[in-house]
């Protein structure tokens, strides 16, 4: 009667999947991409080679958002909705850092970050045409 | 020992506490609980979270610029150790510390001031908007009817006066 009942189980071996997932998931963090919109890692990102594993190939990457797309369309749509506006605002602002937490704590005086210009990069077509 | 500094809420974290995480990037994040770890993984901006360090010097909430904070640092050379300069540092870290918390909590008090004065300008505001509340206007025009009345009496004296 008393004893505590020794419950089933239920979530038995979910952690491994848990785990997996969970760096699968896992998207790009906001200074990442500030690391990718320098012009070196930025042509490298939107030149990708075909890659049959990614979503179209490899070849409609939007840099601010880090994904990829299915066509040109899809890519084109993208950059009129409301996540990628969202993003560009976000990323408007110079990227936090441990530096930056470090000063303010204390150790030095705080240094109010700078905002960045942030522009949509062109689609594949526009630079068809500048060529 | 090395006492480092949270990356979300800048506070202090002190060895055995906290985790840290390590990106694919070899990026070290630490986090002095997992309050600020949690906040961390929701890609939360510490500048925009009201309850971090970051926040409140980035809103001016704080004192941001002071010689008084140039002397804690991160220093990679390794001082020998001597116990004079150990007595000394320790005395200098106390009233830099004493001078440090007297100009913030001026700052603060400054800034509040701001506030007072508005209050107290919106104050004068309402009662001067609201003064019907207080007096009524009625009373004025009374006095102002009898004064009126009085006056009229006292010429129609002065008229029967001429008229004599």
């Amino acid at each position: 009667m008393g004893r505590p009942v020794a419950r089933k189980k239920q979530h038995k071996g979910d952690k491994p999947l848990k785990e997996k997932y969970r760096m699968r998931r896992k998207t790009k963090d906001i200074d990442q991409i500030h690391e990718d919109l320098k012009r070196e890692n930025a042509e490298k990102l939107l030149n990708q080679e075909v890659d049959l594993d990614k979503p179209g190939s490899a070849q409609f990457y939007c840099l601010h958002c880090a994904k990829y797309f299915i066509s040109n369309h899809a890519l084109k749509e993208h950059f009129k909705g409301k996540p990628h506006k969202r993003r560009l605002k976000c990323l408007q602002d110079e990227p936090y850092t441990q530096a930056e937490a470090d000063r303010a704590a204390g150790m030095g005086s705080y240094i109010a970050p700078k905002t960045l210009k942030i522009i949509t990069q062109k689609t594949k077509e526009a630079m068809d045409d500048s060529d | 020992m090395r006492l480092e500094k949270c990356y979300f809420c800048s506070s202090t974290v002190y060895p055995g506490h906290g985790v840290q995480f390590v990106r694919n990037d070899c990026k070290v994040f630490r986090f002095c609980r997992s309050k600020c770890h949690r906040a961390f993984k929701k890609k939360r901006n510490p500048r925009t979270v009201r309850w971090t360090k970051a926040f409140r010097k980035a809103a001016g909430k704080e004192l941001t610029v002071d010689p008084s904070f140039e002397f804690e640092k991160r220093r990679h050379v390794p001082v020998k150790y001597s116990r004079e300069l150990w007595q000394d540092t320790v005395k200098a870290m106390k009233k830099i510390d004493m001078i440090r918390v007297r100009r913030q909590n001026q700052f603060i008090t400054n800034r509040l001031k701001k506030g007072k004065e508005l209050r107290k300008e919106a104050d004068i505001k309402e009662v001067e908007k609201n003064i019907h509340l207080i007096k009524s206007p009625a009373v004025g025009m009374m006095a102002k009817k009898l004064e009126a009345k009085l006056v009229e009496v006292i010429h129609e004296e002065d008229v029967e006066m001429m008229d004599e």
